[in-house]
């Protein structure tokens, strides 16, 4: 089977986002970045697809040339081989700029089954997958929990097909069939993240990362400015006896702020 | 249980300036000879550089012998320092040394970011073909007999209670025909090496300050790039070493940090505290308000000097850099020394490969290069001098003047006790017990989380993160704790940890009781080094996990 499976690059959660003078992005040049975690649970499922079926894991990333780090880590943990679509402006782009530039890479490779996490941690439009499948041609389904590959195909039909777990609200799941190809946008958590090894880390230097120029690039939205929420406290006394403010302390909870 | 291994003609145990200068000193000299080695560095940062802080001046001697083209090769060298200053601070005023001390004279140095310096190394090591193996720390030593064979990587996949996971990897045994332990200040590996081998003397401890820096953004005219700043005096006492520092890079960038001597008497100091007061003095809040705190580390380094360097041979081992002790306390510099101690560690270890001979008797050769080369020309001389600031402010600084003239002759090499015995109890130092002084150090401030910071919040700005489901990685022998220590030092370790990994809480029903934030840890060593009892153990956490200093 031949599988993509489709990494960003962002900044991590334990930097305190600074934004560029112009205020329309961050500044990149004191970010530290790492592999969107959406993206990293959608590698382990594809690399667990291909130790049951066999095949082949290609990681597709489009960013610009600092993406290079989590391109060599998804290698180091087992895919094959990598497909990098660079080009500065792909750092800040939005999902269809991004998907637009994927799909131009990824079209004639004809894969079987195309992975991207749920969303970006940075971003977090949820669209870049779904985007993606639309410009492929193929069906999608989003917030995958568990993927079971079914070479036999779908009873009464003869094309290889896949039975998804969806995530719907409220605890809640979905089990779908789908034909082959596909694109499926993962859910964070769903298994448990393999480590490189150290013969990993010495394998991925001699896999081939393809580089790809984008096309086209027509940015249909632009970021007009970003800014850090401005943090606000109000502190409330109840007055009233231990009984009553409790009382009251619930009925505020429950009726003002919505939380219990 | 099946284990990986891997066998290496070198293996560079720690990715800094130590062990990357070994390792591109390695590639070069097995290029010019026409052989092919097989060298691995293993790294415990996640990435090249992340770990590394300093404040950091460079002095580019060792970087202009290792890298001659290195301004061609893009080194990323903030700025040319270009004005040294230095004061002597009281409370509220500064007296300003009418010239700069010769040790302090900067001219001809760099102001450089060192996680980025380390990060641009380890891109040439890469280059020549080596693998940096990131994420991987060296946990045990591979010994046969007095012989170190190797090192065996930290195993991953341990949940808190220290059971297997899924996902459990064990770790890999690496064995070097020669190892160079690169480990750094208090390396874990370098501190078992010394001490099963016997390679420190007693009379001459290593000794240890911690450094704490933020990197702040200032308004780009407060003070000119290239400005190099020391203080001395406040917010310290006389009987305590230390120092504030202020390199300021371009575009309002500064470097702004504090290094106390972690062998203070109070058991109520606290250097986090002593950095807060820094910053809060006049000089200092001048330079920084209106500006915003952007990254926060703390590191341990070790001060020792020239005496207190171990035998750094053995068989099949050499020590380098920091975890040797190869810094210059008195020009507060230590990379240059840390990348030459690799540079010639990397010569004897290529010449003892190519003579078949790893021995120690063969690899003794390190010792004779560094005796003969500009290491001990820069730390012979001055080899007493911390040892003299042992005896405080006035005579350190006396003696330093002298040592200028004398060459740092003294009737005899000073001694000096390890830092955490010159911790007095409270009853000694305040006349009274524990149980009369609340948590708060005897220095405490109220931070206002502009200008001055609470830990927890600073820890915040380290980007420190680990797996929370692994072992604590503080082996703590923690029935001391709230039995004797509460009572006789008052739990230092509150106070000299700078992430806030340990604190004393009261459990109902079990009274008070230490709780470790092994999370928190930003892997200084600080307390494997102070705490008075030497009932800490830093070992690694998971591979990956710590501080991340970009642009630190």
């Amino acid at each position: 089977m031949q599988i993509a499976v489709c990494i960003k690059q962002v900044p991590t959660r334990e930097w305190q986002p600074r934004l560029d003078d112009a205020r329309t992005w961050i500044r990149e040049q004191d970010a530290s970045f790492e592999m969107n975690e959406p993206d990293a649970y959608a590698l382990e499922a594809s690399l667990r697809l291909k130790e049951k079926h066999g095949g082949e894991v290609v990681v597709c990333s489009a960013g610009p040339a600092r993406v290079a780090q989590v391109v060599r880590e998804a290698l180091a943990r087992g895919a094959d081989r990598a497909i990098h679509v660079e080009d500065d402006r792909l750092g800040s782009a939005d999902a269809f700029v991004v998907a637009e530039a994927l799909a131009g890479a990824m079209k004639d490779e004809r894969f079987d089954l195309v992975l991207t996490g749920l969303q970006s941690d940075d971003q977090g439009f949820a669209q870049t997958g779904v985007v993606l499948a639309e410009r492929l041609g193929l069906p999608h389904a989003t917030i995958i929990m568990d993927v079971q590959v079914d070479v036999q195909g779908v009873p009464g039909e003869s094309t290889p097909a896949v039975r998804v777990k969806r995530e719907l609200e409220g605890g809640w799941f979905q089990w779908v069939a789908m034909p082959l190809p596909a694109v499926l946008t993962i859910q964070s958590g769903i298994n448990q993240l393999r480590y490189a090894t150290l013969k990993g880390i010495m394998a991925a230097k001699k896999k081939e990362i393809r580089k790809v120029t984008p096309a086209a690039f027509a940015p249909r939205q632009k970021i007009v400015s970003i800014y850090v929420p401005e943090k606000g406290k109000k502190t409330q006394m109840i007055a009233g006896s231990p009984a009553e403010a409790a009382k009251e302390l619930v009925r505020r909870l429950r009726e003002e702020a919505r939380v219990i | 249980m099946e284990r990986e291994t891997l066998e290496v003609d070198v293996l560079i145990v720690g990715g800094g300036p130590a062990g990357l200068s070994a390792a591109l000193r390695l590639a070069q000299l097995q290029k010019a000879a026409g052989e092919r080695l097989s060298i691995a560095v293993l790294e415990k940062a996640r990435e090249a550089g992340a770990h590394m802080l300093s404040g950091a001046v460079l002095d580019p001697s060792s970087l202009r012998d290792l890298v001659p083209d290195f301004e061609a090769k893009g080194a990323p060298l903030a700025t040319p320092v270009r004005e040294d200053r230095v004061y002597f601070l009281t409370r509220n005023g500064k007296i300003k040394f009418p010239f700069t001390p010769p040790p302090l004279t900067n001219h001809g140095n760099y102001i450089i970011s060192l996680n980025k310096l380390v990060k641009w190394l380890a891109g040439l090591v890469e280059s020549e073909g080596i693998d940096v193996f990131t994420g991987f720390p060296g946990a045990d030593i591979l010994m046969d007999g007095d012989r170190v064979l190797g090192v065996r990587t930290g195993d991953r996949g341990i949940d808190k209670h220290g059971e297997r996971k899924t996902t459990f990897e064990s770790g890999v045994d690496i064995h070097g025909k020669v190892t160079i332990f690169a480990d750094g200040v208090r390396g874990n590996l370098t501190k078992e090496l010394v001490r099963r081998l016997g390679l420190a003397s007693a009379d001459h401890p290593q000794l240890f300050a911690i450094g704490i820096k933020e990197l702040w953004d200032v308004p780009p005219d407060r003070v000119r790039a290239g400005t190099v700043i020391h203080t001395m005096g406040y917010p310290l006492r006389f009987e305590e070493f230390g120092g504030g520092f202020i390199y300021a890079m371009p575009e309002g960038q500064l470097s702004v940090g504090f290094v106390a001597g972690l062998d203070y008497k109070d058991p109520m100091f606290d250097p986090h505290v002593a950095f807060n007061q820094f910053k809060r003095h006049p000089l200092v809040r001048g330079l920084l308000d209106g500006g915003q705190m952007v990254r926060y580390g703390a590191k341990a380094l070790p001060e020792g000097g020239w005496y207190a360097i171990p035998r750094c041979y053995a068989d099949g081992a050499l020590i380098v850099g920091d975890a040797a002790g190869f810094m210059n306390s008195m020009r507060l510099k230590g990379i240059h020394l840390a990348m030459r101690s690799g540079m010639q560690a990397a010569e004897t270890a290529f010449d003892a490969l190519r003579a078949g001979d790893t021995s120690a008797a063969r690899l003794r050769q390190f010792e004779r290069k560094i005796n003969d080369g500009p290491v001990r020309r820069e730390l012979y001389p001055v080899r007493n001098v911390h040892q003299m600031f042992g005896y405080g402010l006035l005579a350190g600084l006396a003696y330093s003047g002298l040592s200028l003239v004398t060459g740092g002759w003294w009737f005899a090499p000073i001694g000096s006790e390890p830092g955490h015995d010159r911790m007095e109890t409270l009853a000694h130092y305040h006349g009274r017990s524990g149980r009369a002084i609340p948590g708060a150090g005897t220095n405490a401030i109220k931070p206002d989380r502009r200008l001055t910071f609470d830990t927890l919040t600073n820890v915040h700005y380290s980007g420190t993160r680990h797996d929370e489901d692994q072992p604590v990685h503080l082996l703590v022998q923690t029935d001391v704790c709230h039995t004797i220590c509460t009572e006789e030092y008052g739990n230092p370790c509150e106070r000299f940890c700078p992430a806030n990994v340990y604190e004393m809480i009261v459990k109902e029903g079990a009274g008070r009781q230490l709780q470790i934030n092994a999370s928190n840890c930003v892997h200084c060593k600080t307390c494997d080094i102070m705490d008075p009892y030497q009932v800490i153990t830093w070992v690694p956490p998971e591979g990956g996990g710590g501080p991340r200093y970009d642009g630190m």
